[in-house]
Order: C-alpha cells, then sequence, then structure tokens
C-alpha cells in the first residue's frame, strides 16, 4: 500500500501543493493542479467516511474542511449500489446518486476521487466515484449513451489517455481479463499515466503519437473497442489509422468531438455532421450520436462500429 | 449534369465500340450513362443521318469528326484543348498560309494533314475537315477574303484560320457563291459570305462534333436553349430547336437558298420550330444541357477531344465567322456547349458556361436576332432607309477595312437595323407566328437590344421603340413570366452547375432577361420561334450551315479557352448561343432588339450577333457591298459576342467556379485578371474569340498578351470591335484580323484559363466594374467610335457615350452592352434611319417595332434600373466573387458550414435539446452553466469537478440519437 500509494497519495496528499506548484510549470498543469487541488477536497469529504471503513489509509492526507458539512457518504453512512446498464459501470445510490466502478486496486485513489466501500457479507468491494466533470466517457454515461462497448474483459485501446484518471476507471471496466491500450503523446501527462498503470496490471501506457500507430504496432494486439479523446482537427483520421491497424472487423469506436478543436468558426453541429461524414467514409460506420453538455462545451460523442475488415496487422 | 443527353449513351458506347476504353471509362465515370441498348441508334448513324441532312450535305466532316471525336478524346485529355487549338491553328495557320496563297485546297490539305497528323484531333480535323470542304468552295472564297483579307493578311494566320474556314464555309455553302460575288465586290461581303458559307461548315463540323455527340447537336442548341432558355422550355428549346433546327432543318436550310427571303421563312420555319420547340423547348433546353454536358462531358472524356477540335474550328470560323454570325450564334451555342463540355471538365467552368450562355444567350438573342434582323432587313430592307444608311455606312465601312470595324460595327448596327427592319418588313408575317413570341422576344431584345438600338437609336428609332416597348407591355406580362423564366432557366442552367452562380449570371442575364423578360420571355417564345426562324435562317441557305459552323467555330474557340477559358468559352457560348438564339431569333424577328438587350448583356455578342447575323443576311442579302459591311460587321459582332459572352460566360463561371471552389476560383482569379482584359478581349474575341479558341490554346501561352490586349483594352477595345470588324475584315482582310485575332486570342487565351473567368468577368465584371463601363464603352465607343469614325462618328460617339453612361451608371455591364449595342446601333446611327427603322421592323412592323421600341425604351429604362441593379449584383457578384475569392484571402475553414448537412435531430446540440433533459442529474449543472462561456464556464466547471456538485438521481434511460442504419 505505502508504495502505491505513494505516488499518487503523495499527490493527492499534498496534491494541491505538489501539484500546484510542480504543475505550475507545466501546460499540464492545469489539470494536474485541479486534480491535486480537488484530490483534497474531494477526499476529505467522503475520505472520512470511506476511511472509516477502508482502513483509514487516506487520514494522512485527509484535511477536508467541508467534510462536516456534507453528511452524505460520511462513514457508517449506508450506500447502495447497483449496476448500472453498461457492465462495469455501477451508480451509488444514496442521499445523492454518483457513478462509480469497482476499484481494482482496492484502497486507493487515482487522482483524489472519492471511495465508497461496500461490504457485502464478508467481501467488501469499493468504488471509486468518476465525475463525468472530470471525464467524457463518464459524462457519456450519464447522459444516457446507448452502448460503450466497454466492458469486462473488452481489449481496449484508449487514445488521449491524458493523466490516466479516465483511463482508470477504463481499467476498472475491463477488469483483469481486459486490457487497455493507453496512448497519450505527452511526456508530461504520460508520466501520470505511467504511475497509474504502476499499479494496474492491465494497463499498457504508450507514449507516442496516435498518428503513427506503427510505432507502436508491436505493443498492441487487435482491440474490440477504440475510445479517442485527442482533441486534434484530424481526430477522425487519427482514429481511423489506429482502427485499420488494431481494430478488428465490427469491432467499435468511441470518439469524442470538441468542435473547437475541428473549427472553432463553425457550428459544433456542423462540425459532428462533418466528422461523421468523415468516419463513414473510412469504413467506420456511426451509431449513434449524444451531447456532451452540460458536462463539456460543445462536445459531442459519436460510436459506431468498424466494419470493413481492417489491414489487421497484428 | 443535371441533364443528360440521349447522346451520351451514343456517345458512350461509340466510344467502347471503337475502344477507346479509358475515354469510355472516363466518359462513363462523368456522365455516369448507362450502357446504351444495341437496339438504340449509334452515333454513326445519328451522325450519318443529320449528315445526310441538307444541311450537312456539304459536310463530310462528320467521319472526320467522329474520327476527331474518337481522337479528341484522347487528345483532351491529355490536353485537348492546347493540342486542338495548336493542331487547329496549325491546320488554320496552313490554311491562311494556304489562303494567302490563294491555294485554299492546297492550305486545306496541309491543314488537314497538320490536323491529323499532329493531332488527328477533331478540332484540327474538324477545322481540316471543314478546310477541306472548305478548300473547294474557298478558292473562290479565299481569293476574296485574301483581299479582303489582304490588309489581315497577317492577322489572317491566327484569324486565317477562322477566316479560313470561314473561307471555306463559305466557299462551301451554298450560298457561296452568292459570298463569292460579295467578296469581289466588298471583301467584307466575301467574309460574310465566306462566314455565311463557313458557318454551314462550321456548323456541319460543330454539328458533326454535336451530332457525333448529340445527332440534333445539342450542344449548339443547349446553347441556344439557355438562352432562349430566358423562357426555359420556349427558349430553351427554341435554341436547342434553332440548333437542331438548323441541324434538323433541312427544310429550313431550303430557304438558305434564299437567305434574303430565307429570313423570314426561317421566322415561319422557327414558328415550326418554335411549335418543336414548345414541345421540346425543355427537351432542348435539357438537351441542350444535356448535349452541353455530354458534349462537355464527352470533350471532357473523349468526345472532349472533338468538341476542342470542332471548337477549335469553330473557334476560328467564328472568329472569322462574325459574318457567319447565323452560324456562329449556332456555332456559337454549339461552340458554348462544347465549352461548356469542355469547361465541364472543371465542373465549375461549365456550369459558368452554361450561366453565363444563359445570360449571354439572351443578350445574344437579342443581338442575334438584332443582327439577324439587322441583317435581314438589311437584305430585305437594304431600299429601306435603314438599308440604305447600313448598306452605305456598311460599305464605308468595307472601304475602311480597316475602318471596316466601324463599318462593321455600323453594318452590324445598320445589319441590325436594318434587320430589324427586315425583320419588321420580312418578318412581320413571320414575326408574327414568332411574333407573338417575337414581339416578346424583340421585346426582351428590343428591351435590351432595342433599348440599346432605341436608346441609340432613340432618336431615330425611339418613335418606333415605343411602339414596340407598347407590345412589350403586353408582351411583357408574359415576358416576365417568361423573363422569370427565361432566367430560371437560365438559372436552372446555371443553378444545374452552380445555383448561386447561375443566379448571379442569371441576375445579369434577367436583368436582360427582364428587361427581355418581358419581352423576353415573349421573346423567349419569340425568340424561340426566332431561333426557330433563326434556325429556319441558318437552314436556309448557308445561315443554317453558317449558325453550325458558327457553332462549331464557336465551339473550338470554347473548346481552347474552355479549359481554362471554359468560362469564356462559356461566355463565348453563352454568347453564341444566345447568338445563335439571337440569331435565330433575329431572323423571328426583332432580334435586333433582343441583340441589342443581350447585346447590353453581351453587347458584343449583340453585334456579334448582329453582325454575324447582318453577315449571314447579307451574304443572302448581299449584297456584295452589304456583305462586306457585314462582313466586318459579323466579325465584330462575333468579336463582341465572344467578349459579352466570355463575360457573360466568365462571370457566370466565376460565379461557378466560386462555387466549384478551386476550379472556379483559379479559373476565377484569372479570370478576375483576365476579366478586366477579358472584356476588350472579350470584345476582340468576338472575332478573335473563335479564332482565340484555337488561338487560345495555341497562345495559351500568351496569357499574359491576352492580358496586354485586355490591358491594351481601350485599343483593344476597339480592336476587338475592330478585331470583330477586323475578323471580318480579317476574313476578307487577314492581316487587320491577325493583329486583332492575336490580341483577341492573346486575350482569348489569357482569358481562357483566366481570360474565360476574366472575360466574363470583364463582360459584366469588367464591365460592371469602372472598367465595365470604360471598357463597355471604351470597347463600345471605341468600336463604335471607330465604326462611326468613318461614317457618324459624332452621332454615334453622342449615341454610345450617351449609352454608355447610362450602361455604366446602371450595369457596366448593361451600359457596356447597351452601348456596345447602342454603340453598334449608333454605328448604325449613320444608318440611324435605319436603326430606328430597324427597331420598328423589328418589333414589328408596326406594333412589333413599337414594342420594341417601347420595349427597347422601356427596357431601356427598366435595364437601366434592373440592368443596374442586376447588372451590378451580377457584376458585382462575379467581379466579387472571382476577384474576392481569387485575389481576396479566404479565410481557412475545415468545415464549411454550408457544405455540411446536418441531420434536422441533430441541429441542437445543446442539454435541452437532448432527450431525457427533464430531471437529467446534469440538470442542475446545465441551469449553472449554460449561462457560462469561456472562462467563466471553466470556472464554474472546475467547481463541479471538485465533488460539491449534487445532480440528485441518475437515470439509466437512453438518450443518445442513433444513427440510421444504412
Amino acid at each position: 500500500m505505502r508504495p502505491g500509494f505513494s505516488p499518487r497519495g503523495d499527490r493527492g496528499g499534498r496534491g494541491g501543493g505538489f501539484r500546484g506548484r510542480g504543475g505550475g510549470g507545466f501546460g499540464d498543469r492545469g489539470r494536474g493542479g485541479f486534480r491535486g487541488g480537488r484530490g483534497g477536497g474531494f477526499k476529505s469529504p467522503d475520505g472520512g467516511g470511506f476511511r472509516g471503513r477502508g482502513g483509514g489509509r487516506g487520514a494522512p492526507r485527509g484535511r477536508g474542511g467541508p467534510r462536516g458539512g456534507r453528511g452524505g457518504f460520511g462513514a457508517g453512512r449506508k450506500v447502495l449500489v447497483e449496476p448500472h446498464r453498461h457492465e462495469g459501470v455501477f451508480i451509488c445510490r444514496g442521499k445523492e446518486d454518483a457513478l462509480v466502478t469497482k476499484n481494482m486496486v482496492v484502497g486507493e485513489s487515482v487522482y483524489g476521487e472519492k471511495r465508497m466501500s461496500v461490504e457485502e457479507g464478508e467481501t467488501k468491494t469499493e468504488y471509486r466515484a468518476w465525475n463525468p466533470f472530470r471525464s467524457k466517457l463518464a459524462a457519456a454515461i450519464l447522459g444516457g449513451i446507448d452502448q460503450i462497448h466497454i466492458k469486462p474483459g473488452a481489449k481496449v485501446m484508449y487514445l488521449g489517455a491524458a493523466s490516466g484518471t479516465t483511463v482508470s476507471h477504463v481499467s476498472d471496466i475491463v477488469g483483469p481479463e481486459g486490457l487497455v491500450y493507453a496512448v497519450e503523446f505527452s511526456h508530461r501527462s504520460g508520466r501520470d499515466l505511467l504511475n497509474v498503470a504502476k499499479k494496474r496490471t492491465n494497463i499498457i501506457p504508450i507514449i507516442e503519437d496516435a498518428r503513427h500507430p506503427h510505432k507502436y504496432r508491436m505493443l498492441v494486439g487487435m482491440v474490440d473497442v477504440i475510445f479517442a479523446d485527442v482533441a486534434q482537427p484530424d481526430q477522425t483520421r487519427i482514429v481511423a489509422l489506429n482502427a485499420h491497424n488494431f481494430l478488428k472487423n465490427g469491432g467499435h469506436f468511441v470518439i469524442s468531438i470538441k468542435a473547437n478543436c475541428i473549427d472553432s468558426t463553425a457550428a459544433p453541429e456542423a462540425v459532428f455532421a462533418s466528422e461523421v461524414k468523415k468516419m463513414s467514409a473510412e469504413n467506420m460506420k456511426p451509431q449513434e450520436q449524444l451531447t456532451l453538455e452540460p458536462y463539456e462545451r460543445d462536445h459531442a460523442v459519436v460510436v459506431g462500429i468498424y466494419r470493413p475488415p481492417p489491414k489487421a496487422k497484428n | 449534369m443535371a441533364a443528360q443527353s440521349d447522346l451520351y449513351k451514343c456517345v458512350y458506347s461509340f466510344l467502347v465500340e471503337n475502344k477507346f476504353t479509358k475515354a469510355a471509362q472516363q466518359f462513363l465515370k462523368q456522365t455516369k450513362v448507362t450502357p446504351q441498348d444495341e437496339n438504340e441508334e449509334s452515333l454513326v448513324n445519328i451522325y450519318n443521318f443529320w449528315v445526310k441532312s441538307p444541311e450537312a450535305r456539304k459536310r463530310k466532316a462528320p467521319p472526320a469528326d467522329t474520327a476527331d471525336a474518337t481522337k479528341g478524346p484522347s487528345a483532351k485529355k491529355a490536353k485537348p484543348s492546347a493540342d486542338s487549338s495548336s493542331s487547329e491553328e496549325s491546320s488554320s495557320e496552313d490554311e491562311k498560309a494556304g489562303a494567302a496563297k490563294a491555294a485554299p485546297a492546297a492550305k486545306a490539305v496541309p491543314a488537314k494533314k497538320a490536323a491529323a497528323a499532329a493531332k488527328a484531333e477533331s478540332s484540327s480535323s474538324d477545322s481540316s475537315d471543314s478546310e477541306e470542304e472548305k478548300v473547294p468552295a474557298k478558292t473562290p472564297v479565299k481569293t476574296p477574303v485574301k483581299a479582303a483579307a489582304a490588309a489581315p493578311a497577317a492577322a489572317r494566320k491566327k484569324d486565317s484560320s477562322s477566316s479560313s474556314e470561314e473561307s471555306d464555309s463559305e466557299d462551301e455553302p451554298p450560298v457561296k457563291a452568292a459570298a463569292a460575288k460579295p467578296k469581289a465586290a466588298p471583301k467584307a461581303a466575301v467574309p460574310a459570305k465566306a462566314a455565311v458559307p463557313k458557318k454551314p461548315e462550321s456548323s456541319s463540323d460543330d454539328s458533326s462534333d454535336s451530332e457525333d455527340e448529340e445527332p440534333a447537336k445539342a450542344p449548339v442548341k443547349p446553347t441556344p436553349v439557355k438562352p432562349a432558355a430566358v423562357k426555359p422550355a420556349a427558349a430553351a428549346e427554341s435554341s436547342s430547336e434553332d440548333s437542331s433546327s438548323e441541324d434538323e432543318a433541312p427544310p429550313s436550310k431550303k430557304p438558305k437558298a434564299g437567305a434574303y427571303s430565307a429570313v423570314p421563312p426561317p421566322a415561319s420555319v422557327q414558328k415550326a420550330a418554335a411549335a418543336p420547340a414548345a414541345s421540346k423547348a425543355k427537351d432542348s433546353s435539357s438537351s441542350d444541357d444535356s448535349s452541353d454536358d455530354s458534349s462537355d462531358e464527352e470533350e471532357k472524356k473523349k468526345a472532349a477531344a472533338k468538341p476542342t477540335p470542332a471548337k477549335t474550328p469553330a473557334a476560328k470560323p467564328a472568329a472569322a465567322k462574325p459574318a457567319a454570325k447565323k452560324a456562329e450564334s449556332s456555332s456559337d451555342s454549339s461552340d458554348s456547349s462544347s465549352d461548356e463540355e469542355e469547361a465541364k471538365k472543371p465542373a465549375t467552368k461549365v456550369t459558368p458556361a452554361k450561366p453565363a450562355p444563359a445570360k449571354t444567350a439572351a443578350p445574344k438573342k437579342d443581338s442575334d436576332s438584332d443582327s439577324s434582323s439587322s441583317e435581314d432587313e438589311e437584305e430585305e430592307k437594304k431600299p429601306a432607309a435603314k438599308v440604305t444608311p447600313a448598306k452605305p455606312a456598311a460599305k464605308v465601312t468595307p472601304a475602311k477595312p480597316a475602318a471596316a470595324k466601324p463599318a462593321a460595327a455600323e453594318e452590324d448596327s445598320s445589319d441590325d437595323s436594318s434587320s430589324e427592319e427586315d425583320e419588321e418588313a420580312t418578318k412581320k408575317p413571320p414575326a408574327k407566328p414568332a411574333a407573338a413570341k417575337t414581339p416578346p422576344a424583340k421585346k426582351a431584345e428590343s428591351s435590351s437590344s432595342d433599348s440599346d438600338s432605341s436608346s441609340e437609336d432613340e432618336a431615330p428609332a425611339k418613335p418606333a421603340v415605343k411602339p414596340a416597348a407598347a407590345p412589350k407591355p403586353a408582351a411583357a406580362a408574359k415576358p416576365a413570366a417568361k423573363a422569370a423564366e427565361s432566367s430560371s432557366e437560365e438559372d436552372s442552367s446555371d443553378e444545374e452547375e452552380e445555383p448561386v452562380k447561375a443566379k448571379t449570371p442569371t441576375k445579369p442575364s434577367t436583368p436582360a432577361a427582364k428587361t427581355t423578360t418581358p419581352v423576353t420571355k415573349p421573346a423567349a417564345k419569340a425568340e424561340s420561334s426566332s431561333d426557330s426562324d433563326s434556325s429556319s435562317e441558318d437552314e436556309q441557305p448557308a445561315k443554317a450551315k453558317p449558325a453550325t459552323p458558327a457553332a462549331k467555330p464557336a465551339t473550338p474557340a470554347a473548346k481552347p479557352a474552355t479549359p481554362a477559358t471554359k468560362p469564356a468559352a462559356a461566355a463565348a457560348e453563352s454568347s453564341s448561343d444566345s447568338d445563335s438564339s439571337s440569331e435565330d431569333e433575329q431572323p423571328a424577328k426583332a432580334k435586333l432588339a433582343t441583340p441589342a438587350t443581350k447585346p447590353a448583356a453581351a453587347a458584343a455578342e449583340s453585334s456579334s450577333d448582329s453582325d454575324s447575323s447582318s453577315d449571314e443576311e447579307e451574304p443572302v442579302k448581299a449584297k456584295p457591298a452589304a456583305a462586306k459591311a457585314t462582313t466586318p460587321s459579323k466579325p465584330a459582332p462575333p468579336a463582341a459576342k465572344p467578349a459579352a459572352a466570355e463575360s457573360s460566360s466568365d462571370s457566370d463561371s466565376s460565379e461557378e467556379e466560386e462555387e466549384a471552389a478551386k476550379p472556379a476560383a483559379k479559373k476565377q482569379t484569372p479570370a478576375a485578371p483576365a476579366a478586366k482584359k477579358p472584356a476588350p478581349a472579350a470584345a476582340k474575341k468576338p472575332a478573335d474569340s473563335s479564332e482565340d479558341s484555337s488561338s487560345e490554346e495555341e497562345e495559351e501561352e500568351e496569357p499574359k498578351k491576352a492580358a496586354t490586349p485586355a490591358a491594351t483594352k481601350p485599343a483593344a477595345a476597339k480592336k476587338a470591335e475592330e478585331s470583330s470588324s477586323e475578323s471580318d475584315s480579317s476574313d476578307s482582310e487577314t492581316e487587320a484580323k491577325a493583329t486583332p485575332a492575336k490580341p483577341a486570342v492573346t486575350n482569348g487565351k489569357a482569358a481562357t484559363p483566366k481570360a474565360a473567368t476574366p472575360k466574363a468577368a470583364t463582360p459584366k465584371a469588367a464591365t460592371p466594374a469602372a472598367k465595365k463601363a470604360a471598357e463597355s464603352s471604351s470597347s463600345d465607343s471605341s468600336s463604335e467610335e471607330e465604326e462611326e469614325e468613318a461614317p457618324k462618328s459624332a452621332a454615334k460617339p453622342a449615341t454610345p457615350a450617351a449609352k454608355p453612361a447610362t450602361p455604366a451608371a446602371k450595369a457596366k455591364e448593361s451600359s457596356s452592352s447597351s452601348d456596345s449595342s447602342s454603340s453598334e446601333e449608333e454605328e448604325e446611327a449613320p444608318r440611324k434611319a435605319a436603326t430606328a427603322p430597324t427597331t420598328p421592323v423589328t418589333n414589328g412592323t408596326g406594333g412589333k417595332r413599337k414594342k420594341d421600341e417601347e420595349s427597347s425604351e422601356s427596357e431601356e429604362e427598366e435595364e437601366e434600373e434592373k440592368k443596374t441593379p442586376n447588372n451590378k449584383k451580377a457584376k458585382t457578384t462575379p467581379q466579387t466573387f472571382p476577384k474576392t475569392k481569387k485575389s481576396v484571402n479566404v479565410p481557412f475553414r475545415r468545415i464549411r458550414e454550408e457544405d455540411v448537412e446536418v441531420d434536422p435531430r441533430l441541429t441542437n446540440n445543446s442539454f435541452e435539446a437532448k432527450f431525457g433533459a427533464q430531471g437529467d442529474w446534469g440538470e442542475k449543472a446545465n441551469d449553472v452553466l449554460k449561462f457560462t462561456k469561456g472562462k467563466s464556464f471553466r470556472h464554474e466547471k472546475t467547481k463541479k469537478k471538485r465533488g460539491s456538485y449534487r445532480g440528485g438521481a441518475i437515470s439509466t434511460t437512453v438518450n443518445s440519437i442513433k444513427f440510421d442504419s444504412d
């Protein structure tokens, strides 16, 4: 625990400061900073509650002042966790509902998120809260997307893994049987991603440019799903490239589109339509689209199926 | 393209049968035609049928055409236009040389050889064919031509091709004899005759091309149709019918013999045609389009080569042909179609061309009608005041060979006037049939041409005009409808290619159309009828052929230009179309008016048309003296037309191009630059245009030159006019032509790619622009002045000036066109009496004229008002678009919203628009965040990230939007 805890824990704990400081220098920081800060805040309240159960690991950090205010998940508070429509995703029903995933690494928060432990009989299960404001995948799930195609045992390629916050939840979903190929080009973010991957064996971090799948083709096998959150003007092409290389026939793709990254002058709807059209041209058949409002501005998620037999190099 | 020609299948089958697999594939790709049934007529059969038709008798080019066609495709693929042009040029040059030598046959042979050897391109082959055919006949013609050409000798080389063709055509045509005579006497006459004959040839060439492609020569028709289109169906039909009628109209051709009388007959014929046309109208329009498209496609792919060649030849003839106006008009239409086809390669281009044609067509028609009418009138009325004046003027002009221009212009004007008169006289009867239609047409024409003429002629003509105006109102009601239709038609054609562009072009045309509209619709009908008439006229004796030849020439020219020039070509085509239509119409009636109107749109065209018509008529009428004058005039008109046509086409093209985007942009850009130049060039082009097309390709190298010429514009303008006149003269006077022709050519080339656009722009844009006014005025004035110089410099200048001013104020185009037309008319002024008479004549002897006059007046006013707006718009649009797009920096955009089709369910990406928004876990967040933007949004969102957000219950419903499982 300790070791594992340290990296992230430190961050989380000191998080605010550390990260803020360290992050300050980096472009990445924005996220990190928030996270750290949040981690603190987040954790404290919940931490308290969970801690009791979890074993007081969070203690070191707990400084959450706000905690008192919210009684919600307080220790001893009863929480009911029920499975979501999407396999591997759960809903924590309580005073306030929360989207959660089953924590693969019990007792550890990846980015300072709250954890909830549920005791069923003798087995204790820990869940991590999944904040839709921080994860587009969570936002899509909360928004009511029909299929994410990410489920226990699935092999997922995650393009734009960033620091690994969402990746950690995907890792939770696919479980030990699944695999997550997390591709991130930024070394700064990649560092955090590597730390996440250290504790989650089903994550294979790849610090490469997703535009050049041949650079990591030896690391990746065929996958069932490609999730893309790359926010690049040519993201459809990027996804298509990876799909051609690694996505099995009939595999699916989940693409988050940020309209402003494609063309900030055009209407978001037009941008989405244009991207959808591009997908169709790449043998990627769109199946559904969902706005990410209000969690993200001018974002949409498109889910589709990759039909044509890919080049499938692997 | 929107309309698929039935010929496509034939062409495709032909290609496949002849194992032109690549071409076939390309063609198939472009046209998406379905393979032809075995049962269906083969292209060869169609062609043969056409060849057997009276008109085609002399033309044995078919084989050549076919050959060309076959070759053409491949050649085109590579660079048909250039090759064709070069080959054509070479051939033309050869011919010229030969012509110079007076060994037409020899030349022809070389030319043929060259063509065959060199490119074997359709153009070359066409030219060669035409030349060969012509050669025999040419000898005589050439001689005269040479004589006439003597001056132009040098000019001829380029023009020579055209001239040679013309000469050939002249020789070839039955009319030849007459033509020859005229030539002998008046060089101009010779050219005119030559032109006429040539036209037949050119037409034959064109026809062959078109025939090859489409039995009916959809290309030509299409163009005409478009103009005619003014009334869409009727017009289109009429135009198409005209072309078809010409081709088809063997009966009408008969009249040819009696070209003079023919005019009227044509009217009747036209009427008959009109009827069919009416039925066909749509078809023709569609066919035209289709034919154009098909031809374009064909040309592009395979046929392209043919068309190109055809065009080149046509272009040459056209260039030479001003005289052969009818032929040209038909040919022009064909050319335009071909151009369009060529242009089509660049869809945009084609589109532009179409729009332009449509517009141009309207103007052209008017001009044509005018010219035809003028010619007819001249011929018939010569005795009449107009005729007399015209002739004298014409003669004078002829005398001047160089002056010829003015003379030509005068002649044109005179022709127009005379033609109008003739028309009135002659047409009245015929006109009536058509008249009903014609009157409207006249109105339109009259509005444009009439207005011009009336304005110019105003003094003399006004009275008459007014009467015409009266008719117009009546007609106007319909015309309005028609106008709308015509505009719509034009638009439609344009629209097909480029809705927007089309619109823009349409607008210009619309104005014309509008002015014309009232008249136009009627006119359209009338035009259609007139067209039919014209066609009939064309058919009559030589006219039919001339038209065809003209078409061919135009086509060739168009082709050369087409690629780059396509717009120009289109314009030319349109002009040619309009010319043809106008010519057709003219015969029918008030073409003069129409021409004038159209001319306004495409003054040059109108002038050219008038010239061509006059030429045609002249040949028939002849009248050697007249012929001479006519000849010059014809050249000028063609030039004018080309310019106008080009301008219109350019504008269209530019617009279209804009739409098209890159190609368009490129073209536009060139066009823009060229535009200005083109204007002059355009003016010149008419004559040059024919040559230019050929020369353009060859000269393409000289694009800049073209520009230079354009720069020279004033001179060029004059030249243009001169060129037109020169072209006429060149025909007669090779040298004169050569010079002008070259410039024109240069311009043409420059214009071609760019020039085409520019031209279009020029005519419209340029015209619209200060340059437009200046140019138009300059060109008009120059041409007019030049023409007038000799005779009535003062009177005419004044008139032109007045007109220019007005036009300038209104729309450059209108002004220019009107000016040009007016100038031409003014030129006629010397013959104003004639003009005035003409106007009246045009309208009808009585009512028609009055209507015309009125219409012209009203039209003028309307034109001024409408045109101004329209013209401005059109001009602005074309110019703006081309220039703006081309020269102006366009913000980079990955997503063009207007190009993206958004699923209705996805048009709103907001939270509220989502299913299940009510009571959603994120509803509260949305309440806060929906008011935020940018940094504040991020701030609010960050707060939410902290985990303090309470959304309530989470639902697991599906709220996404599913795409249709297709």
